[in-house]
């Protein structure tokens, strides 16, 4: 695409830069209404957040390396760890943490927040008050739900948290599993979550439809822009509904309703079909805007253009419209009638084909393109082949008739760690490293980042391909101990762990190292490849992008 | 403008401390609902004012909030191309209640349609949970009271639903008839048209209250308690949000606010006002006339 | 029909790309076993299809994986800066867009058409005269699992725990984490039925040497079958997160030859101590015992 930068760049930096906040002075962070603030702040929060779900996961592998209990034995470090059902909160909140407050926020809050008006030039988003909100909410979810894990799990007794999965079914999650208030605050801080995400799934939707630069069509629209385009539509339509059945479970716990209480007509199972409702679609808004990101860092490595750009676009599209017909196969087991099933089997099947157009197409991209093996490169590079491995993993899960042997087994975390922790996780790594320079206007270590890279590749499929292993052999998910047999595969599962830890020190260490060295950003450091409007404004852009509206050819 | 340089029309808001107050509201508002649930920080379980400091906070923000946003519509930061902006927000904020609405009546349906199946071959277990479902095979069930289940009685829908119906659908008409006057500046037309609205919408609530305190059955006594008062209460939370809503403008129209070519809130109040009518009219066509329809055996009209 | 020939070809090409292993892998053993990576050794009929089918899919998702990893090496040696310079500019060919559009239709055609019969073996238990069904009604309870044995209501019902960590004797053959005290006891070559449901959150009655699992929801009764002609000891865990005690309520599963099951279901109706005297009788475990003693 190609840009009329007569006016770009530099001209703006300097000429407001007088009235410009200074970084330090609280009122730009507590009440902001700049969108790259406000996508830093996202950024920031995902970061805390996902260095707690990260420390959970360790507490996880730590107590699944071995059989019997490790840390949850109630005696372990003066019992600080709790019993068994603690660990069933760790793993619920480990969960949680990672999708509603790390890859949200930093996929769609933090990178969204900085590009997406960047891209498409707009000087802001279209509400920047209502954008505020939106974080603001999300530190407030945040601490109900870090708060759960110290009040009750029941009326009486004297276990603390909700143990119940990050799926929540009842009965496990009313009264007659977890009566006490920490569930009810769970409930809470996923409303106010769902509220955050609304807003600001609002706000990206009426930007993009409203403030493109003159020239900007749909069909010349950047393609990150596109997958935020339709992962907030995702959002719009798939979050009230979880918030319905949360306040159906919400009232069947306080005020006696019958939603869910067989006793009174209600169905558990009824629940599972609203959440699911919600979760698939969730499952895509957490990977489309890294679908996006992908597709610009190939594009920008290989020097060539998109492939098949159009067909990217509609295929994000397509993915997201049968995201909303698939749900119930997450349910195949729990008694439905046959001729459903083999509906969501088919269902679920052909999203394999839009995807697949899109793990070919950027292989075409860097078909006969001159490709450098930037940072960032390698992580899309290695995101293209783990995204597979997560992705047909799925197919088979689909087909019910397999599917019966391996739901809640360790083949499932398998599949979904492929597609979230190496596949959400690499490509947020991959945009942190692709506008790492634009965003905070220093350069980081190449080598700490390919170090990075490594450990995490290596490490992250130790962890996990065992996982499909287990899960074949039968290993159920969710359980604080297992039998011996299974030890084998656990161990080398929690050795890979700890070269992914590594490789967080490393990426601590290259924060640091960039904080402290401070070398120059330029304005666009990849080159020709490069060709989206962010990279025509200086590094860091100035406080307000845009006052001369750019132009698209 | 809020950037005296801006070469464009977007609105660029400044610095506002309301969004990170609300925030706080709404965290003071859910551990107040906590505490009235299940009791929090000391605070006893059942304590009715415990939500209040939340609501009182989140009422005064709202009212700064909007205060603002008011201040600079009349500054003329609400350039045509803002305007677009805001109207996509609202069209997005209703997508998003509608989807809300979708899981009610998902659960309506469910229940409605196979609550047979539900009930089918339960009878030989020992087990009183399942004892329960046998009330199932007539529909809408057995309510369950102390003194054992007995036949639920559902509302005649062709009585005071009705009448509200027709009411809901008459302020349809008179919200729309206050537009177009606004819009050709006739103003006391437009007064007139906005008042008779809000009091049809509040005699709406007036009915629908005494329909609840008709009620035979109850909220916790079976899932079609349930189902039937978070429905038709959600529906009448938004009746009465929307009646503020036309309040709002109807004050906003007497102190002079409004110009017949620039009044979005207004066109929003009245949206969503149109919105909250057709949620009825899925309501009393599924909820309310359906099950004395559709299913014999059941729903008898009390 | 089934595919048979093509099913040879295809094992034969998974043997060329060295799965093999992978695929037949633990065949030998019928509990999870340390190091095992494929599907614990198939019991019933049904299992083995599922396996086959299994098979089928994992080759083709290998070869799918395999094949989008030799693209990507191939572009990163081929068309890395030093190799390729100058960047061509294309960025559409309708040719292979159709091709990689229609290609994965027809694998997916594939995959449906030997899954959905599948699909529906497992669901549907065959037309058999009552003589051929046995029924079992299971109950999921936190944290322990019931049977309930007919014919009426009831005629034999008891608890089935977990035989805690400290007292598990491996000399009788018991595992950690799978043993329990009273297992659950079917005949061999006869249709079991089971009744699955709960009392109060939901559990999952998983058999994995059956591949099957269903859910047992409280207010809902859920059906399984099985038929399988091995008499042996199986295991399962629960598979539905239950709360604290969720990794402690596993299933043991005793299949008899009929005229033993028989009697240990008289037995056990009079004196459930008799009856599981009986069992370890007739099917005792010794402390090689941890293979199904398939007779
Ligand atoms: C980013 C998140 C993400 C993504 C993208 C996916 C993608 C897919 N998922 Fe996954 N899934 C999860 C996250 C995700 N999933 C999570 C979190 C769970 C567990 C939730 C829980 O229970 O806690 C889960 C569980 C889950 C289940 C339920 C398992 C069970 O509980 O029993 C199923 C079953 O159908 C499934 C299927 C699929 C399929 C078919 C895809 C497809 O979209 C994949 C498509 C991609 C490809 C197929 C690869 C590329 C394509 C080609 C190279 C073309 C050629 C390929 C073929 C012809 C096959 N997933
Ligand atoms: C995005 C989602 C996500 C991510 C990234 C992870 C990452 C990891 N997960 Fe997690 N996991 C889930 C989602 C996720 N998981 C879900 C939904 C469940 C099911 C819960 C349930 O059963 O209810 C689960 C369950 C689960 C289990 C099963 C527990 C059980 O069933 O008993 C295990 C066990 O090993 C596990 C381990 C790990 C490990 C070792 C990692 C490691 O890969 C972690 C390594 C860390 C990173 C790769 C980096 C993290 C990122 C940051 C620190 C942010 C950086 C931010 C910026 C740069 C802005 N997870
Ligand atoms: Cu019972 Cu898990
Ligand atoms: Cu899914």
């Amino acid at each position: 695409m190609s840009t009329d930068t007569a006016h770009a760049a530099d001209d703006h930096g300097h000429e407001h830069a007088h009235h410009d906040p200074k970084w330090y002075s609280p009122s730009r962070w507590l009440f902001s209404t700049n969108h790259k603030d406000i996508g830093t702040l996202y950024l920031i929060f995902a970061l805390c957040a996902g260095t707690v779900g990260f420390i959970f996961s360790g507490i996880m592998r730590v107590e699944l390396m071995h059989p019997g209990l490790q840390l949850f034995d109630g005696k372990a470090f003066g019992g600080f760890f709790g019993n068994e059902d603690n660990y069933n909160v760790i793993t619920t909140m480990h969960g949680l943490i990672m999708i509603f407050f790390m890859v949200m926020p930093a996929l769609i809050g933090g990178f969204g927040n900085w590009f997406v008006p960047l891209m498409i030039g707009a000087p802001d988003m279209a509400m920047p008050r209502m954008n505020n909100i939106s974080f603001w909410l999300m530190p407030a979810s945040f601490f109900l739900l870090i708060l759960s894990m110290f009040m009750p799990a029941q009326a009486t007794g004297t276990g603390t948290g909700f143990g119940g999965g990050w799926v929540m079914y009842p009965p496990l999650s009313s009264t007659v599993g977890h009566s006490g208030i920490a569930m009810d605050l769970v409930i809470f801080s996923l409303h106010i979550a769902g509220i955050s995400s609304i807003l600001g799934a609002i706000n990206f939707i009426v930007t993009i439809l409203n403030m493109r630069a003159p020239g900007m069509t749909l069909h010349k629209m950047p393609l990150f822009a596109w997958s935020v385009l339709v992962t907030a539509f995702l959002l719009v339509l798939a979050l009230p509904v979880l918030a319905g059945a949360l306040t159906m479970l919400l009232t069947d716990r306080n005020f006696g309703s019958k939603f869910f209480v067989p006793a009174g007509g209600g169905d558990p199972i009824m629940f599972q079909h609203l959440f699911w409702f919600f979760g698939h679609p969730e499952v895509y808004i957490m990977i489309l805007p890294g679908f996006g990101i992908i597709s610009h860092v190939i594009s920008t490595f290989s020097k060539k253009p998109v492939f098949g750009y159009l067909g990217m676009a509609y295929a994000m599209v397509a993915i997201g419209f049968i995201g909303f017909i698939v749900w119930a196969h997450h349910m195949y087991t729990v008694g439905m009638n046959v001729n459903l099933k083999a509906y969501f089997v088919a269902a679920t099947m052909i999203i394999a084909v839009p995807t697949g157009i899109k793990i070919f197409s950027w292989i075409a991209t860097m078909w006969g393109g001159s490709i450098e093996f930037k940072v960032p490169m390698l992580w899309a590079i290695g995101f293209i082949f783990l995204f597979t491995v997560g992705g047909v993993t799925g197919v088979v899960l689909a087909n019910a008739g397999v599917d019966h042997a391996l739901h809640d087994t360790y083949y499932v975390v398998a599949h979904f760690h492929y597609v979230l922790s190496l596949g959400a996780v690499f490509t947020l790594f991959c945009g942190w490293y692709y506008w790492f320079e634009k965003m905070w206007g220093v350069k980081y270590n190449g080598f700490l980042g390919g170090l990075h890279f490594w450990l995490t590749f290596i490490g992250s499929n130790v962890i996990f391909f065992p996982q499909h292993f287990l899960g074949l052999q039968g290993m159920p998910r969710r359980y604080v101990d297992y039998t011996p047999a299974f030890e084998h595969w656990h161990t080398i599962s929690t050795y890979g762990y700890m070269i992914v830890a590594a490789g967080m020190v490393i990426f601590f260490i290259s924060l640091a190292e960039a904080a402290i060295r401070r070398r120059k950003a330029e304005a666009n450091p990849w080159g020709e490849g490069a060709t989206t409007l962010e990279w025509t404004l200086s590094s860091p852009p100035p406080f307000h992008q845009y006052n001369d509206l750019p132009r698209v050819r | 403008m809020a950037d005296g340089a801006a070469k464009h029309d977007y609105h660029l808001v400044k610095p506002s401390p309301w969004p990170i107050l609300a925030s706080i509201g709404v965290l003071l508002l859910f551990l107040g609902g906590g505490a009235y649930m299940k009791g929090i920080f000391g605070i006893p379980k059942g304590t009715w004012w415990a939500p209040l400091p939340g609501v009182a906070w989140l009422a005064w923000v709202l009212t700064g909030w909007w205060s603002d946003v008011l201040k600079e519509s009349r500054g003329g930061d609400h350039t045509e191309v803002v305007q677009i902006s805001l109207r996509y927000g609202m069209a997005l904020f209703i997508a998003s209640e509608v989807m809300f609405f979708v899981a009610w009546f998902w659960e309506f349906f469910e229940m409605a349609i196979f609550h047979q199946l539900r009930a089918n071959g339960h009878f030989d277990l020992a087990n009183p949970d399942l004892e329960a479902l046998k009330g199932w095979s007539n529909w809408p069930v057995t309510q369950i009271t102390p003194d054992g289940a007995k036949q639920l009685h559902t509302f005649n829908p062709f009585g005071l639903p009705l009448v509200n119906t027709l009411i809901l659908l008459l302020s349809g008409t008179t919200v729309t008839w206050a537009h177009h006057a606004l819009q050709v500046n006739d103003r006391t037309s437009a007064k007139i048209g906005l008042l008779l609205t809000i009091l049809l919408g509040m005699s709406f609530t007036f009915f629908q209250a005494m329909e609840y305190s008709e009620a035979k059955f109850t909220f916790d006594g079976s899932l079609y308690g349930s189902a039937f008062f978070m429905a038709t209460g959600f529906h009448g939370a938004h009746v009465i949000i929307g009646t503020l809503f036309l309040i709002v403008c109807l004050a906003r129209l007497l102190t002079g606010g409004m110009k017949p070519n620039k009044h979005l809130g207004f066109e929003f109040a009245a949206w969503y006002w149109h919105f909250v009518d057709v949620v009825w009219l899925f309501l009393f066509v599924f909820v309310y006339v359906a099950p004395t329809l559709v299913w014999p055996g059941g729903a008898e009209p009390g | 029909m089934r595919f048979r020939g093509l099913k040879h070809w295809v094992l034969t090409c998974a043997g060329m790309l060295g799965l093999a292993a992978l695929i037949g892998a633990g065949a030998a053993f019928a509990v999870p076993v340390p190091g095992g990576i494929g599907f614990q050794p198939a019991a019933t009929d049904l299992a083995k299809e599922v396996d086959s089918f299994h098979d089928e899919i994992l080759i083709i998702i290998t070869g799918i994986t395999i094949f989008v990893t030799a693209l990507l090496v191939w572009v990163m040696i081929r068309y890395n800066k030093r190799a390729n310079p100058v960047p061509k500019k294309f960025s559409h060919n309708t040719l292979v867009e159709i091709l990689w559009t229609a290609l994965p239709v027809l694998i997916l055609v594939f995959i449906a058409y030997r899954s959905f019969p599948l699909l529906y073996e497992e669901d549907v238990m065959p037309n058999v005269e009552d003589s051929q069904i046995v029924d079992i009604k299971v109950y999921g309870r936190q944290w322990f699992w019931s049977y309930i044995y007919g014919p009426g209501d009831d005629a034999l019902s008891y608890d089935s725990n977990i035989i805690p960590a400290d007292l598990i004797d491996p000399s009788k053959g018991q595992i950690r984490q799978l043993s329990v005290d009273n297992p659950m006891v079917a005949p061999a070559g006869k249709y079991v039925r089971l009744t699955i449901s709960s009392s109060d959150v939901i559990h999952s009655w998983a058999m994995p040497q059956f591949r099957l699992k269903v859910d047992a929801v409280p207010g809902r009764i859920n059906q399984l079958w099985f038929k399988t002609d091995k008499p042996g000891v199986y295991y399962g865990q629960c598979s539905e997160l239950c709360g604290a005690r969720h990794a402690y309520m596993p299933i043991e599963l005793r299949i008899l030859p009929d005229d033993q099951y028989e009697i240990w279901k008289q037995k056990s109706t009079t004196s459930l101590k008799d009856g599981r005297a009986y069992l370890d009788q007739v099917q005792p475990l010794g402390p090689a015992a941890q293979v199904a003693s398939a007779k």
